[in-house]
């Protein structure tokens, strides 16, 4: 697959520099035109709009980076997005490195300006709907469309990457990347189908608040354990105190609680770095005594995931190949 | 007071120079600075007025500057996206520096700004509730901050307030409250969504970016109403900072003028905070800045203004620039020049010694 | 303002050990409490248990020796420290509002670490520490070269320096989310998690500063009755000022790398016991290192029980015990008896 995409990708910046030297002599006229194609409705968080049937110009932010980096959409301007960077590949990586940033990491801080500039004829906005407010929509929309779509829980990325890249135009590639992750996923179900039967899962994640002393424990569809689901792994239990959005799917209890709420589990699960180091808020609880009383722990049932916080279906394919890695002495027992 | 209005249009200006010095000689020295500091203020913002009309992605000739200000060549970036922030950059600025005078002049303290004594914390209160408790839109945030505001600054003043104010009282009690109420703001930022929490942070530090004309219609009109209040009293403020007994023998009625200088003050702070977010460190820097410009004792108010609007309207550019395409929050920069500015004063302070 | 009336009454004086000792006997029932209370319940039999008779493969066991003691230990030492600290710079600056935070030591520490973080270097507890002390010691250093010379520009270089630091810190967090989630770890107080962390430098730090402190407070006592006196009874006033810097930056710093900045307790325990001492500085001293200890462990088994859905940190706490604590004081006595 990544053959085929680097051949993509290579095509694709080659057509790319030849319109550059074709815009550069044609000296600054290129950008006045304003493409007014047939145009279409569509569905998005800020209600229905009116946007382009086939964008030649987009401008992402938010989450909406790397899903329309992976899906080959035609972006113009991209916000800067330094949290998905380890899991970009290094094709992706290099468009990312490459496109004009045209807001920083916050959604308060749009570079209007900048994204004027780029002459877009479709703006995806891939951040969730609170932040969303923070953002002068009323601006944008005097330069193109504007459609918000962001996640409001963690496995929601499957949903919400197939809506930005639809908006963009960008579905043949998407449909492409998002059928290899399915059969990938459907294969590793099958291998591991006997391995995970009935097997009691929890998870110990390093995401978002995890304060000192607490631990965050991940149930199904949380960040650390969505993409696992996917290849039949279930997680038990449900959070004490449902919230919104992630919160729904998971808690951060004190350290002192570990052994009350892990000590059924068959096997634990626990978030790692890209490279595959231990982040802080899980080494504090891999370090504790508490940890290694644990039944799971003396069997030796405990497996790092890499790559959690995968947000698009090309990203979640390494999921599932770190997942395959990290499982495979299940299958010996 | 001494019947100095000589020039009509700023009979403000001419007070608040004059009045706080009662020796002829000095007086007059000190006028003259202070006109000094307008002209080079004034000089000031239209310059750093115009670098701002002109910068963006891409630097617009001074030709399309005017041709968009004039109207015979119209350029939505510059009228409507460029020209709204700069004047939000004056406007905001000396809005924040005159707070910041008023609540140094009556707790007798530096410290006694605004930011210090928990009025940015407050609407920094209110705005996060609005996001993480009511996740709503961008018009209730703003109103969130104004009400978060005005709540902190009615409880500093009414626990500070009994058998009269004390200046000490005010500040110490404001520290106070400050603190429970960034404890506060810390514990709903540590509960919220790292998504939350960015964006709330974002807004924490301040930034004029977004700003619309139709943004600057109410804060203009309220800011504009405040500062003519204070201007026409500003010889009673000076009074009251001289101290109770002199202003009490000179029969200013303490009491009032003091709930009416909060109140100018507050709504000051309360009215930028709820468009920009807290801007820090203007309000305590600006007087504190202007006051040494102006060779001034006590913490008058016009330079404080004035440093304030070029304070800020300068770090705003600051922060577009610094790290291009990608603009901060200009309070980051505002902290940063604001800060480092006050401690090479106080070096030179040190050095002349 | 600060200075007591040099003749206090006879009452206050003789009142001081009873003072002392009920002090002592209030620190141990906050420090039992503070290892029997916590997420997990543990009988109080198994608390004994833990101590006489240790089993590590009991969870109660493991969670009162792990955890819970530790804690506590930290919280003793930092509690003293910032209230030590606080009760030494109150004295120097003769300013009721002084506090470590207010010379920049806390954002000092807290610049050092989101630097160190950005760069990717506070990586290790170890590491982190260094950054937490390097940064409060420099902090301090910049402020009182510009600002020895009086007491309010001292103050005024604090609070401008922090605020500084603070707008750039922010900076940084913002182009960075993955640094500001590090630094949300560390932004606000809290004793919790440290227990694997290697504290002996920092702690012995904390010890030796205190030990110093006990010594320089009667020096201190000459210069808390002005500068003129403090020279006719012959005590060197730059000597004993920079000493007491050093003592203020060391105490400070190292709470504040170990725990994170916790504000309020270095304010506050000078403020309810100056009354106490009848202006010895000494006995200000030892008693803030008896006191502090005991607000910082009861605000901690707070902050443990608060929230049944986990912990609030401690700094939270604190701030909240605090704070009124301080508006009472100064509604009832007035700002000036500070």
């Amino acid at each position: 697959m990544s053959l085929l995409r680097s051949r993509l990708t290579r095509g694709a910046a080659a057509a790319a520099a030849l319109a550059l030297t074709v815009g550069l002599s044609a000296c600054g006229a290129a950008g006045e035109e304003q493409t007014e194609g047939p145009t279409r409705q569509f569905k998005a968080d800020n209600g229905t709009v009116e946007i382009p049937q086939d964008p030649k110009r987009v401008v992402a932010t938010g989450y909406a980076v790397p899903s329309l980096i992976e899906a080959d959409a035609p972006l113009v301007g991209i916000s800067s997005w330094e949290r998905g960077e380890p899991m970009m590949s290094d094709e992706d990586l290099k468009t990312y490195k490459d496109l004009p940033k045209v807001a920083g990491e916050t959604a308060a801080e749009t570079n209007y300006d900048a994204i004027a500039e780029q002459n877009p004829d479709l703006i995806v906005i891939g951040v969730p709907k609170p932040i969303f407010a923070e953002i002068d929509a009323e601006r944008l929309e005097s330069i193109a469309p504007v459609v918000a779509i962001g996640p409001n829980v963690p496995s929601a990325w499957r949903e919400v990457s197939h809506k930005q890249a639809d908006a963009a135009g960008a579905l043949e590639r998407f449909d492409e990347v998002k059928g290899e992750y399915e059969a990938k996923a459907e294969k590793l179900k099958d291998k591991y189908a006997d391995a995970l039967s009935g097997l009691k899962l929890a998870h110990v994640g390093g995401y978002g608040e995890v304060e000192n002393g607490n631990f965050q424990r991940e149930f199904d569809g949380s960040w650390g354990t969505n993409i696992a689901g996917d290849i039949g792994a279930t997680y038990y239990g449900e959070v004490k105190e449902k919230g919104k959005g992630s919160r729904a799917v998971s808690e951060y209890p004190s350290l002192e609680e570990l052994p009350s709420a892990m000590r059924e589990a068959d096997a634990i699960t626990y978030t790692v770095n890209a490279d595959g180091s231990v982040p802080q808020s899980v080494k504090y609880v891999l370090d504790s005594n508490l940890w290694k009383n644990l039944p799971a722990v003396k069997k030796d049932m405990t497996f790092p995931i890499k790559y959690t916080e995968a947000a698009t279906y090309g990203q979640a394919q390494q999921t599932l190949d770190a997942l395959d890695e990290s499982f495979a002495p299940l299958l010996k027992k | 007071m001494t019947g100095t209005q000589k020039t009509g249009e700023t009979p403000v200006l001419e007070r608040t120079s004059t009045v706080r010095v009662p020796v002829g000689g000095r007086a007059w020295f000190v006028q003259r600075r202070t006109i000094g500091l307008v002209v080079g203020c004034v000089v000031a913002m239209l310059g750093l007025g115009f670098v701002g009309l002109s910068y963006g992605t891409s630097w617009a000739t001074p030709g399309e500057v005017f041709g968009a200000l004039t109207g015979l060549e119209p350029s939505v970036v510059i009228a409507e996206w460029r020209a709204p922030r700069v004047v939000a950059g004056i406007l905001f600025g000396a809005a924040l520096g005159v707070a910041g005078a008023i609540f140094q002049n009556l707790t007798r303290n530096p410290m006694g700004s605004p930011d210090i004594i928990g009025l940015d914390a407050g609407a920094y209160t209110g705005a996060l509730l609005v996001m993480t408790v009511f996740a709503g839109a961008s018009v209730t945030v703003a109103f969130g901050a104004v009400a978060g505001g005005l709540v902190t600054a009615a409880l500093v003043y009414s626990l500070s307030r009994s058998n009269g104010l004390s200046g000490m009282r005010l500040v110490v009690i404001g520290i106070a409250v400050n603190a429970m109420v960034t404890a506060l703001n810390n514990w709903l930022v540590l509960r919220a969504e790292l998504e939350v929490a960015m964006a709330a942070v974002g807004w924490n530090s301040g930034s004029l970016n977004g700003i619309d004309w139709e943004d600057l219609v109410v804060p203009g009109v309220v800011i504009a109403v405040l500062l003519t209040v204070i201007g026409l009293r500003a010889s009673a403020l000076q009074q009251s900072a001289l101290g109770d007994s002199i202003a009490v023998s000179t029969g200013v009625p303490l009491e009032r003028q003091r709930l009416l200088m909060v109140l100018v003050g507050v709504g000051c702070t309360a009215t930028v905070t709820a468009v920009a977010g807290p801007v820090m460190f203007v309000a305590l820097a600006a007087p504190q800045i202007g006051r040494r410009l102006a060779q001034a004792p006590g913490v008058p108010l016009l330079p404080a203004a004035l440093t304030g609007a070029v304070l800020l309207q300068f770090a705003d550019l600051v922060a577009q620039m610094l790290l291009a395409p990608v603009s901060l929050p200009v309070g980051v920069v505002t902290t940063a020049i604001g800060g480092g500015y006050l401690i090479w004063l106080l070096a030179q302070e040190v050095r002349r010694r | 303002m600060t200075s007591a009336p040099p003749a206090s009454p006879p009452t206050a004086r003789t009142a001081r050990p009873a003072i002392l000792v009920v002090g002592l006997l209030a620190l141990f029932a906050a420090g039992v409490a503070s290892v029997a209370v916590g997420a997990r319940a543990v009988p109080l039999g198994e608390l004994w248990g833990a101590l006489a008779d240790f089993d590590p493969l009991n969870g109660d066991h493991l969670v009162v020796r792990d955890i819970r003691l530790p804690r506590t230990l930290l919280g003793i030492a930092v509690g003293a420290a910032l209230a030590v600290g606080g009760a030494l710079i109150q004295t120097l600056s003769r300013n009721p509002l002084a506090e470590p935070g207010i010379l920049g030591v806390t954002h000092g520490a807290g610049f050092a670490l989101t630097v160190g973080a950005a760069l990717g270097l506070a990586g290790s507890a170890v590491s982190q520490l260094g950054l937490g002390v390097a940064g409060s010691v420099l902090a301090t250093a910049l402020v009182y070269a510009v600002g020895r010379h009086s007491t309010l520009r001292l103050l005024l270089a604090g609070v401008a320096f922090s605020a500084v630091l603070m707008g750039v810190s922010l900076g940084i967090r913002l182009t960075s989310p993955d640094t500001l989630d590090k630094y949300r770890f560390w932004a606000v107080g809290s004793l919790a998690g440290r227990e694997q962390t290697d504290l002996t430098v920092p702690l012995v730090a904390i010890g030796a500063a205190l030990v110093g402190a006990l010594v320089i407070a009667r020096s201190l006592n000459a210069i808390a009755l002005g500068e003129t006196v403090a020279h006719t009874l012959g005590a060197n006033v730059a000597r004993v000022r920079t000493a007491t810097l050093v003592l203020i930056t060391v105490l400070a710093g190292a709470a504040t790398a170990v725990a994170g900045p916790i504000l309020f307790v270095g304010l506050i325990v000078p403020h309810l016991l100056r009354r106490l001492t009848s202006g010895s500085v000494p006995w200000l001293v030892g008693l803030s290192a008896v006191v502090g200890p005991i607000l910082m462990l009861v605000a901690d088994t707070i902050a443990r029980v608060l929230l049944h859905t986990g912990e609030v940190p401690v700094a939270i706490v604190t701030a909240f015990l605090g704070g009124p604590v301080l508006i009472w004081v100064v509604r009832r006595y007035g700002a000036g008896s500070l």
